[in-house]
């Protein structure tokens, strides 16, 4: 009889463990509370470095799916240990003993009003990464064009106020890719990305900055956002230091694209608490050894994958998710060998 | 602007402020410059409102404007702080209003020091014992007079004889509100609204009629800067940083400010002079300054005061135009009159704020 | 670690204003004194967590710390909990205390600040009162205040103030006993002996210029170099 596996998360993480169990020859059960699986991914327009189409890499993960019992709009109800299995009621009503269970919670988008000096919901032009991608997706943004953009990296990020004080590892990233991006919409729009450190350490993602400087004359300001206000003509005053010159800088600026940070999923910290699972200083879940195990829980049978231990990037959390597969059915093979 | 967004975060930031039984602490420059301001803030809250306001002739300055001039040590500070509350306990009293901003960002900072290191409460304990021989106390509330009358604003719109608003337009008045720097910014969650978007002088605008405007540097410092006021050759600081605020607002064309720190009504008030006189520009209609006014006044002006009991005479700038905007009475003749018609001469007038 | 640095840690603002540094500029974005004052209050917070003492010491004799307005502006927006407002008074303390106030113009003013700030409140109980606050060393209070300097009784009496007068009220004269009181403390925390310092070192400075105290309180009063300027 197959071993069943319940996956809970329906994102990348999720979908990319769940098409290799199903490989692998296992019974897997993925959830997802949203309406459709992909998580953020499934909002995103283009990925960083290469500009990859999201629903493309969508499209791909989905078609591995086929054997793989996909519950949306699904929560997990409760959740507890037996003896060597994990029981899981869902809130569809059915209900799951399995033998394994891989939790892909991912993460939440740092609520970017929290960083009330920011205006984000109270200044019209302030928006998020997510919003921003959003308008790419749809074509939604604004046909005036505006004269000028800034891109505010680490909102929520580095920021021990904000209850944050981890990086959020993609936020660079994203921002120089998006920046080059709204100057490919709008070409005379000034641009600027507001920045502490730029942490370009993937493949391409140097290239990626050194196309934004010299194809699309973004301008990189060393400081942190201090606060925004509205001016008369509902224009967006932008406070930040030129650390770099150590001047007090003033800009006036039409759009203002805050990079909202990454926050453990609230989702997944709800069945974290009904299994006691632990979780480090920064809310993400603590794997029972961050080098050699981080796919491992301190619970047996139940692993991570992906954003819940923490900010990955998109191959990251690939990568995890394979080898929580490799975990899972090495863990399914040593326990079970009888049956 | 987004008006919800705003309101979602003054939900978030619910300060506890007790209904009654206070110790009043006055404030060394509202008891200087707008003594009236105080004498009104005990007439609304004892006579109108019927609360228990105590004060003793034996407290004193907390010392903050000269600590935060740097010419008193910190445990010099604290400790007549300390007296201070000492007092309080001593009349029978556990809820502290006091009436000075800075006061009341110091009282923050001093709990807050005194909680983080015990060691250095207890060496204040001891210090008290020895000069004054009093009880170490510590208030359960603590709230600056601001936060006492944005508490009462409904009531104090009940009673009310005018609201702010334009009398020819039924327009409300457009109003900018000024917060007190030490206020919120060090400790957000100790004032109401937060540090952000204060809520305290917002929430009285709006209930007695008027309309808030936000402007880009609403959030900055009048200038006053403690000791670049206090020294001649420092005021360009001070000067320029009202200057910045005027230049920031003018467009928003703000009918009056409101504030609620003593010193900030002061330099909004005769800096407008100063740039007038100085550079001939003015922020007001017809040659005006934008008149500028605390709290305790325009509660008084709502509650139909007569504006020469407010000390609006003791204004620079003209408060008039404001007042006929209004349609609140007053008598010309009655401006600069002391005590029983005593007539006191008149100041000169300006060459060139009108 | 320098014997400076040892020192200013002792002072509870900098244990409390202290956390690290990040480097990212949001105090100095909003700060009323960088846009005015060749000020960075970054750099300041940055040389104090470096720990060096030639570069503390540098800062404790230099004009750049007696530029904050001690508005505390930068403390809501510190991403790391550091309040660069509170180190730099830790700082303006530490050069009090060591001397070196003495070799910056803006330092220097301390003499005239101590005098006329705490003159008021061990003989009034105010920081500020009304009688000392002349019209002639404030032009800028206004024609009105030249006014209410003239009639000063009339004015605090129609006004509801109790200037002078005994019993509670604005202004009213605070019975001896509590300012004794004042003046213990002051003996008991350190300031009395802290003023006798600041007094001695300016009178001294004083006469080595050949000035008599007056005079001198009077450069110290208006003088300001262009050399503080940001423009």
């Amino acid at each position: 009889m197959k071993k069943n596996i319940l996956i809970i998360g329906g994102g990348p993480a999720g979908m990319e463990a769940a098409a290799n169990l199903d490989r692998l020859g296992y019974n897997v059960i993925l959830i997802e509370k949203d309406k459709q699986l992909g998580g953020h991914l499934a909002k995103w327009d283009r990925l960083f470095p290469d500009g990859v189409s999201a629903k493309k890499t969508l499209d791909a993960l989905t078609a591995e799916l086929s054997g793989v019992k996909c519950f949306t709009e699904t929560n997990i109800q409760s959740i507890n240990v037996l003896d060597k299995s994990y029981n899981a009621i869902l809130s569809n009503g059915i209900t799951v003993l399995a033998d394994a269970v891989l939790m892909a919670s991912g993460f939440d988008l740092f609520k970017a009003e929290k960083k009330e000096e920011y205006g984000y919901g109270i200044y019209d032009g302030v928006m998020t990464n997510a919003d921003l991608e959003k308008a790419f997706r749809e074509k939604t943004l604004p046909s005036k064009a505006p004269k000028a953009i800034g891109f505010v990296h680490c909102v929520g990020s580095r920021d021990e106020k904000a209850g944050n004080p981890a990086c959020s590892k993609v936020c660079c990233a994203t921002a120089v890719k998006q920046a080059c991006e709204i100057k490919e919409v709008y070409p005379d729009a000034d641009v600027y990305c507001f920045y502490m450190d730029l942490r370009m350490f993937g493949r391409h993602y140097e290239d990626l900055y050194l196309k934004a400087q010299k194809e699309y004359g973004i301008r990189f300001i060393r400081g942190r956002v201090s606060e925004v206000a509205e001016t008369m003509d509902n224009r967006l005053l932008v406070k930040a230091e030129d650390t770099l010159s150590s001047k007090p800088l003033k800009v006036t600026l039409d759009m203002l694209v805050l990079m909202a940070g990454m926050r453990p999923s609230e989702a997944g910290r709800s069945v974290g608490r009904q299994l006691n699972l632990t979780t480090e200083d920064d809310g993400f879940f603590s794997s029972s050894d961050n080098m050699l195990a981080i796919q491992k829980s301190k619970l047996p049978g139940f692993f991570y994958a992906g954003a819940c231990t923490g900010a990955k990037t998109l191959p990251d959390t690939l990568h995890e998710a394979r080898s929580a597969a490799l975990e899972i059915d090495r863990y399914v093979k040593d326990n079970f060998k009888e049956q | 602007m987004i008006y919800e967004g705003k309101k979602k975060i003054w939900a978030d930031y619910q300060k506890e402020i007790p209904e009654d039984h206070y110790f009043y602490v006055r404030s060394c420059i509202r008891q200087s410059f707008f003594p009236a301001s105080e004498a009104t803030f005990l007439d609304i809250t004892r006579n109108k409102l019927g609360k228990d306001i105590f004060e003793t002739e034996h407290h004193t300055t907390c010392g903050g404007i000269a600590y935060h001039s740097d010419t008193i040590p910190q445990e010099t500070v604290m400790t007549i702080i300390a007296r201070q509350f000492a007092l309080m306990k001593k009349y029978g009293y556990e809820n502290y209003v006091c009436s000075c901003i800075t006061s009341f960002g110091l009282y923050c900072e001093t709990l807050e020091t005194w909680r983080e290191y015990p060691e250095l409460q207890q060496k204040i304990a001891e210090n008290l014992w020895k000069s004054c021989k009093l009880e170490f106390a510590k208030p359960k509330f603590l709230v600056h007079a601001s936060d006492l009358i944005f508490k009462y604003r409904m009531q104090i719109a009940s009673k009310s004889k005018f609201k702010l608003v334009n009398k020819n337009t039924g327009e409300p008045l457009r109003v900018v509100e000024h917060i007190g720097c030490h206020y919120s910014k060090m400790f957000p969650s100790k004032g109401v609204g937060g540090a952000e978007y204060p809520y305290v002088l917002v929430g009285m605008v709006e209930a007695w009629g008027g309309q808030i405007i936000d402007y880009p540097e609403r959030r900055h410092c009048c200038g006053f800067g403690f000791r670049q006021y206090l020294i001649k050759g420092n005021r360009g600081y001070s000067v320029s940083n009202t200057h910045k605020k005027f230049e920031s607002m003018e467009p928003f064309k703000p009918d009056m400010i409101i504030t609620n720190c003593p010193g900030c009504p002061y330099f909004l008030d005769r800096w407008q002079y100063v740039i007038a006189e100085t550079q001939g520009k003015t922020y007001g209609e017809n040659g005006h300054g934008i008149p500028v006014f605390t709290y305790e006044e325009v509660a008084g002006l709502v509650m139909g005061y007569d504006p020469w009991d407010l000390g609006l005479q003791t204004h620079q700038v003209s408060v008039e135009p404001l007042l006929d905007k209004i349609g609140i009475p007053y008598d010309p003749a009655k401006k600069y009159l002391g005590r029983n018609g005593k007539y006191l001469g008149e100041p000169q007038k300006p060459h060139c704020l009108k | 670690m320098g014997k400076l640095y040892d020192r200013l840690m002792q002072d509870y603002r900098l244990k409390e204003g202290l956390n690290a540094c990040i480097n990212c500029g949001t105090c100095t974005a909003i700060c009323p004194a960088a846009e005015f004052y060749r000020y960075d209050p970054r750099r300041i917070v940055d040389i104090v967590q470096h720990q060096d003492d030639s570069q503390i010491e540098e800062l404790l004799k230099s004009d750049t710390i007696w530029y904050c307005g001690e508005c505390l502006s930068c403390v809501t927006r510190c991403p790391r909990n550091n309040k660069a407002g509170l180190i730099i008074m830790a700082l303006r303390s530490l050069s009090i205390q060591t001397g070196f106030f003495m070799e910056s113009e803006k330092g220097r003013q301390m003499y005239l600040l101590c005098k006329d700030l705490n003159s008021n409140i061990l003989n009034y109980g105010y920081c500020v009162y009304p009688r000392t606050f002349k019209y002639d060393g404030h032009m800028e209070a206004g024609l009105v205040w030249e006014w209410v300097e003239k009639n000063m009784d009339d004015v605090y009496d129609r006004l509801g103030a109790n200037l002078d007068k005994e019993g509670p009220g604005a202004v009213r004269k605070i019975p001896q006993k509590d300012l004794d009181e004042l003046k213990r403390i002051y003996d008991v925390t350190g300031a009395t002996e802290m003023l006798e310092n600041v007094k001695r070192a300016g009178l001294e400075k004083a006469r080595e210029l050949g000035l008599t105290e007056e005079e001198y309180c009077q450069k110290l009063y208006s003088e300001c170099s262009p050399k503080h300027f940001n423009h």
